[in-house]
């Protein structure tokens, strides 16, 4: 069973993430902060954090770095109020392999958390439109190849953005649903480690709106 | 409060223009003071006789009234009484002595060098007055503080610097010099004396102006929250056993309280930008529909029609609608992508489809609302569905720079894909008959 960490400083979210999930999974800690969280994912060496966003004494990337540097390595889910995706990427730069809302449904959450347990990116709509702005081939010069996406990574965003599941993607361009995945995988992989300006400028100029 | 009361004080009489006889500065002295205007009016006429003093004065103080008078902010301080304010009246009592003092010494002797025993002490008593009224009302209202020692401190210093300098004076014959240095010290004494009320009076009316700035905005969030939050819990709390109700409630305070708090507001009418405009239209879809809807856009708009951009979003718009009364599904997801050579808009649902040939016939929403208006803005409009696996209503407008049209296969209007039917409409020229 994949066991879970959550951090999130309101309790009452914690309890209700912890009720869609205490069937399907193994949820062995909680934490309301990041220094906490740091100790709790520590001493429990979960396979997967479901880890807010914004948190008392530093936000997720915080907890990432922190936990990181003792040496552990666990799976890092962001599941935020916000939708704002200037909020979201700087977890999924910090090295989380997906982010989702809160609004999501209980059985896309449990879906969600295995795929990254078994090493995927998770997509929202809103994380691809995000990356489809941010690699945007308008804005000008990349500087290597990590900085652009290939056509069929941009197809697979484009239908990611347009809130199509995995599934129905690979049905649509017709390749298999591993073929989706990996795609998926090496966009977050660009995503994380790309050092375009147009990354750090596209989440400023959001934040200014 | 000390600094109101000074405040008021050093409020600035109006000119009296109702019961005027030259200026209306005698009417407003007057009830100021709290006399009758005769007397004034005749202190300033005998005033007139010593040397003329009466009417600089006269002339001294209608300026000072009419540059004074339209800075007095009106309706924020409710002026104190009329002479009820003791210092007022000791200035009008001291003005009427002056007068007769003034006045005696002046038919007395005209030459200024020549002044009789009583004359000589018309200044020096005039000065002792004035140091003593300043002194004494300071001492009295001003409870403590540096400033107003110092104040009560200039007063004693104005009064005693007249006695010292009439008393080199009369035993000197640089009598207009001595003038000089002591209306100098007087200045300087009343300067100390006025200046940290009129210093305090812009501060006053500085801080009332940002507090009234800070508690209007208080008000306005308190207004806002009570107009949208508060309401909305409340109906939330009634429709507690409805629970499409309370979703859709929740979810419609959510956006707008986003939208207020970020200022991502969506934008205003008239606008060209497509991503906030059919983020608007999805709100108030969600808002009457209940349904939740999604929207991700990616780019901006480039120079495009207002009329085309209205187009476009309405015939979103209508898709929304129709997803969210036709499809059951949960929720529907929009996707707005500005490229360089279209706007492409994608309205997808995951409900229960439908056979397009069912309703080619007589419903015109689609045919009209979505494609037919897609068309008359130079774009088109795909609709994908199959029963039971949802509907995706596709919409594109080319920019208008862009010379080649929407290019489309010409066997467009019916491809299967997996088993999925793919319909074009729009530049067809066919709509709703080519649908089998």
């Amino acid at each position: 069973m994949i066991s879970i960490v959550l951090v999130d400083d309101h309790a009452l979210v914690r309890a209700g993430v912890r009720g869609e999930l205490d069937q399907a999974f193994n949820v062995v800690g909680e934490a309301g902060d990041v220094a906490e969280a740091v100790e709790v994912i520590c001493s429990t060496k979960p396979d997967v954090v479901l880890c807010d966003v914004h948190l008392p004494g530093g936000n997720a990337p915080a907890v990432l770095t922190g936990v990181v540097e003792r040496g552990v390595s666990a799976k890092f889910l962001a599941l935020s109020v916000s939708d704002a995706a200037e909020d979201v990427i700087s977890v999924i730069r910090a090295g989380a392999r997906g982010y989702v809302t809160k609004a999501i449904s209980g059985d896309d959450l449990r879906s969600a958390i295995q795929r990254v347990h078994s090493g995927d990116a998770v997509f929202s709509p809103r994380l691809a439109g995000f990356v489809l702005d941010a690699f945007s081939p308008t804005l000008e010069h990349p500087t290597s190849e990590l900085d652009v996406l290939t056509a069929r990574e941009q197809e697979v965003m484009r239908l990611l953005a347009r809130g199509l599941a995995y599934k129905e993607i690979a049905r649509k361009l017709t390749i298999s649903i591993k073929t989706v995945e990996s795609h998926a995988s090496a966009v977050l992989r660009k995503l994380q480690v790309s050092n375009r300006s147009e990354l750090a400028r596209w989440a400023a100029d959001r934040r200014i709106l | 409060m000390i600094s109101r009361s000074l405040l008021s004080r050093w409020q600035m009489p109006r000119l009296d223009t109702d019961g005027r006889w030259i200026g209306g500065v005698c009417a407003a002295l007057a009830k100021e003071i709290g006399v009758q205007p005769l007397v004034i009016r005749g202190s300033f006429v005998v005033l007139a006789f010593g040397d003329g003093w009466g009417l600089l004065l006269y002339a001294a103080t209608w300026a000072l009234l009419l540059l004074g008078a339209p800075n007095v902010v009106v309706g924020v301080y409710s002026p104190q009484p009329k002479g009820a304010s003791s210092f007022h009246r000791h200035i009008g009592i001291f003005l009427i002595v002056l007068s007769l003092l003034i006045t005696t010494q002046s038919y007395d002797l005209g030459p200024l060098g020549q002044w009789s025993l009583f004359s000589e002490l018309v200044w020096p008593v005039g000065f002792v007055v004035v140091g003593g009224l300043i002194a004494w009302t300071q001492g009295r209202d001003a409870v403590g503080g540096l400033s107003s020692v110092a104040r009560i401190i200039a007063g004693v210093v104005v009064a005693v610097s007249g006695l010292t300098a009439f008393g080199i004076a009369l035993t000197n014959d640089t009598f207009s010099l001595v003038i000089l240095g002591v209306v100098i010290v007087l200045l300087a004494g009343l300067g100390v004396v006025i200046g940290p009320s009129l210093v305090r009076m812009g501060n006053t009316i500085d801080q009332e102006r940002s507090e009234r700035i800070r508690s209007d905005e208080r008000a306005q969030v308190a207004a806002h929250l009570h107009d949208s939050v508060l309401q909305t819990l409340s109906l939330i709390q009634r429709h507690s056993d409805n629970r499409t109700q309370v979703v859709q409630l929740a979810r419609q305070q959510e956006r707008e309280l986003r939208g207020w708090l970020y200022g991502t507001k969506p934008s205003t009418p008239g606008t060209t930008r497509v991503g906030p405009a059919i983020e608007e239209a999805a709100s108030h879809v969600e808002s009457l529909h209940g349904l939740p809807i999604e929207v991700v856009s990616v780019g901006d708009t480039v120079d495009y029609q207002p009329e085309d951009i209205h187009g476009l979003v309405a015939a979103s718009r209508e898709a929304m609608v129709n997803a969210s009364i036709h499809s059951q599904a949960d929720k529907i997801d929009v996707f707005v992508e500005c490229g360089q050579e279209s706007i492409d808009v994608f309205v997808r649902d995951t409900g229960v489809g439908f056979d397009p040939a069912r309703i080619a016939g007589d419903r015109r929403g689609v045919s009209e609302s979505i494609v037919g208006r897609m068309k008359r803005i130079g774009g088109r409009a795909v609709i994908d569905t199959e029963v039971g696996l949802g509907t995706e209503v596709e919409l594109s407008l080319p920019t208008p720079r862009s010379t080649t049209p929407v290019t489309e296969p010409t066997d467009r209007p019916t491809v299967k894909v997996d088993g999925n039917q793919m319909f074009s409409l729009g530049h067809s020229g066919m709509e709703g008959k080519s649908y089998d």
